[in-house]
């Protein structure tokens, strides 16, 4: 079968260019790669042993990814202990029929940011089949009203200014929302508290997931997640296969590195999410449910990540972090956001969408926009090596594999 | 699952393939800078231009050509079964040759005759291969198109080999890349010493003469400073001829790309970024731009902003003027 991409290549052209005018993304995404820069080499001055860690989560990562199917084997059953129950898809379908079969219909769902999500399109799946669902991160919340797709991992409203927030919680809220940021945050602020605690179910991701505890790490800063997985009766967690490491003390390894180059000091919080919630305060009689979940379940999701745990050449892309640093250096991303993307922004992302969400047709006009110039990988915590990728991406285009 | 890929890309890898350059420059176009030299065809040192620097001046009628074609129209499909692209789309070189303003072919095609000469004046003895030269194939290795370049590299073995050199200088950093990383994996025996014309230089950078200059910015090309590790090089030539270097807010292993590896599929974009980083590098307080690659020169060029007032030049064209002095 062949597959004719030159007009896709033509429209992605088109695309980029009309990103590359975009007045809003170039101030946000100038005024972001700055302030990147700057607080990165300021916490790197106050937290001098960042990049001696982050070597030693290159060798945890590595070792991990040799040893998925047992750090899998482990995980779930650590979960299980823990009084949860544990799911595995194997891939895209099976992930959104699990989560669905949770969920059920006609429930109230409040979620956290995950890319898991945007890769899987859980939100739209489970409200196409009859739910509510709230993001609740700040970003994601405005490009739920404004159904556009993130355009940057951590911030991924990026593009949209004040102004623009304003017009469409106008809208959405029926009453006057002002251009004033604090105005705006306040409006959304006030709207999700009553969703959290009458929702009957969180969903988030997670960060990392430590294999012999079963510990689901997640950092934010807003506070949305606490309050997403803490207050609805059932906590439902999705996450990618390649967020596991052996032990507990690992995981802290990886989160603190994590967000060390996501441009956090340190962030405002961590959960660390395990089982449900319980009490055993009256007569030791252990009790679930006590102010938190009393449900409590994890879908740890494969959809082509063996498989490029499999390949020597690309294993090491699973190692990425998500910190979004390589994202503020590209000199093509810095132009045009996350139109240098299909749902994984970047050159990692390009990789990320030839495995995992898109397959090559998708992943080929992005491998042939990247500039292989390798800044990335001066930046990226886990020295991803995306130039060497995307050559290898190339060649099994041009041979059509 | 076979992919049908843009046409720029079938018609670069198959100029490469077929004529040896990416834009199917005759080897006598591609020597003709040569010409008075008198330079041997065989020698210890062997001079590498691979046309690259030659080539320049019709990459962007090139595109321009490409771009103008609607890749989804009836004519287009109908193309698509030609043999010979090359000539249906009517992009030949004659027609692009005519097309390029003098000043930019004599200045491109001037480079390798100056970079020939300030090697000179250092006392290096080299040979070249004339009309024979064939271009290194990087654009194979950069494309994908690595099971072509598994026979091409063997013809550009064999010009290389007849010249009974131990070394090789490249002018470009991208042929210095593949010939030291590549070349050895694919072609047997391929045990050569891959210098830069950097490295030359600033070898024996104490012969230089001193420029006289107002302050430079050196761009620091992604290959020269990340792939070969050469920067600090750079910035001792320049002390060497007593030019004062300002920095650039992003220089050496954090210097950003000039753009123009996407400039055959997204031309436009390649000139957004190469004019952002024109203006990054003016941030350093000069106005006068040295790099040490001949598509880091293009790519700058050709992204500046109409009517840019900074000075663009190759490295050899600034050590030029030692010579010359």
């Amino acid at each position: 079968m062949t597959v004719d991409l030159r007009k896709d290549f033509v429209n992605y052209a088109k695309s980029l260019n009309v990103a590359s005018e975009d007045k809003n993304i170039r101030t946000a995404i100038s005024r972001a790669v700055t302030s990147y820069r700057n607080t990165v080499s300021e916490t790197l001055e106050r937290f001098p042993h960042t990049p001696e860690l982050a070597e030693e989560v290159k060798g945890i990562k590595r070792q991990s990814m040799a040893d998925l199917d047992n750090l899998l084997e482990q995980a779930m059953a650590s979960v299980e202990r823990n009084k949860g129950k544990a799911f595995y898809a194997k891939d895209h379908q099976a992930a959104l029929e699990i989560a669905l079969g949770l969920v059920g219909k006609g429930k109230t769902v409040v979620k956290g940011k995950s890319m898991l999500g945007e890769e899987l399109h859980l939100r739209e799946y489970l409200e196409d089949n009859g739910n509510e669902v709230w993001e609740t991160d700040l970003g994601e919340f405005i490009l739920q009203l404004r159904k556009e797709r993130p355009m940057h991992i951590l911030s991924p409203s990026i593009h949209v200014p004040r102004e623009q927030v304003a017009e469409v919680f106008s809208k959405f809220f029926n009453k006057e929302v002002p251009p004033d940021i604090a105005e705006e945050v306040k409006v959304v602020k006030e709207f999700l508290r009553e969703k959290y605690f009458t929702a009957d179910i969180g969903i988030s991701g997670a960060n990392v997931v430590a294999a012999d505890t079963g510990a689901m790490v997640i950092i934010e800063n807003e506070g949305n997640v606490r309050l997403a997985t803490g207050a609805p009766p059932v906590h439902i967690v999705v996450v990618g296969v390649e967020k596991l490491v052996p032990t507990f003390q690992d995981a802290m390894k990886v989160a603190e590195v994590t967000w060390r180059y996501a441009q956090y000091g340190v962030p405002g919080y961590v959960n660390i999410v395990s089982g449900p919630s319980k009490t055993g305060d009256i007569e030791k009689v252990t009790t679930y449910g006590a102010h938190g979940p009393k449900e409590f379940y994890v879908i740890f999701v494969d959809n082509g990540r063996t498989e490029m745990a499999d390949e020597d050449k690309f294993s090491q892309a699973l190692h990425c972090l998500r910190c979004g640093g390589c994202m503020y250096e590209c000199p093509v991303f810095q132009v045009t956001a996350g139109h240098f993307g299909h749902i994984y922004m970047g050159g990692i992302g390009a990789i990320w969408t030839a495995f995992v969400s898109g397959g090559m047709e998708k992943a080929a006009p992005l491998v042939y926009s990247c500039l292989r110039c390798g800044r990335c990988v001066e930046r990226c915590p886990m020295s991803i090596e995306v130039p060497a990728m995307i050559g290898e991406l190339r060649e099994r285009i041009v041979n059509g594999k | 699952m076979e992919m049908k890929l843009p046409l720029v890309l079938d018609v670069i890898s198959e100029n490469i393939i077929k004529h040896g350059s990416p834009l199917a420059l005759k080897g006598s176009e591609v020597a003709s800078w040569a010409k008075g030299l008198d330079l041997p065809d065989k020698g210890e040192l062997l001079f590498y231009t691979g046309g690259e620097y030659q080539m320049l001046p019709f990459i962007d009628s090139l595109i321009k050509t490409i771009t103008h074609l609607d890749q989804g129209s009836k004519m287009f499909s109908m193309m698509m079964g030609a043999r010979n692209i090359l000539n249906k789309t009517g992009i030949s070189p004659e027609k692009m040759y005519a097309s390029v303003l003098a000043k930019d072919k004599d200045r491109y095609n001037s480079i390798c005759f100056k970079a020939a000469t300030v090697l000179k004046e250092l006392g290096f003895e080299f040979c070249y291969s004339g009309n024979e030269e064939l271009y290194s194939g990087a654009l194979l290795y950069e494309l994908g198109y690595l099971e072509d370049m598994k026979d091409y590299v063997l013809r550009v073995a064999e010009v290389i080999k007849k010249s009974g050199a131990k070394t090789i200088v490249c002018l470009s950093p991208h042929a210095a890349e593949v010939f030291k990383f590549v070349y050895p994996k694919m072609v047997e025996g391929f045990d050569y010493e891959i210098r830069t014309y950097i490295d030359l230089v600033w070898e024996r950078r104490d012969r230089l003469a001193k420029i006289k200059s107002e302050s430079v910015v050196i761009h620091d090309s992604c290959r020269l400073a990340r792939e070969l590790g050469i920067h600090q090089e750079l910035r001792d030539i320049m002390e060497s001829v007593g030019a004062e270097v300002k920095e650039a807010p992003m220089n050496r292993e954090w210097t950003s790309c000039c753009g123009g590896p996407i400039k055959i599929l997204f031309p436009e974009l390649s000139h957004v970024i190469g004019g952002r980083r024109v203006n990054e590098l003016k941030e350093s307080g000069s106005e006068h731009i040295l790099t040490s690659c001949p598509y880091c020169l293009s790519a700058l060029e050709g992204g500046r902003a109409k009517g840019d007032s900074a000075l663009i030049e190759d490295l050899i064209e600034f050590l030029y003027r030692g010579v010359k002095a």
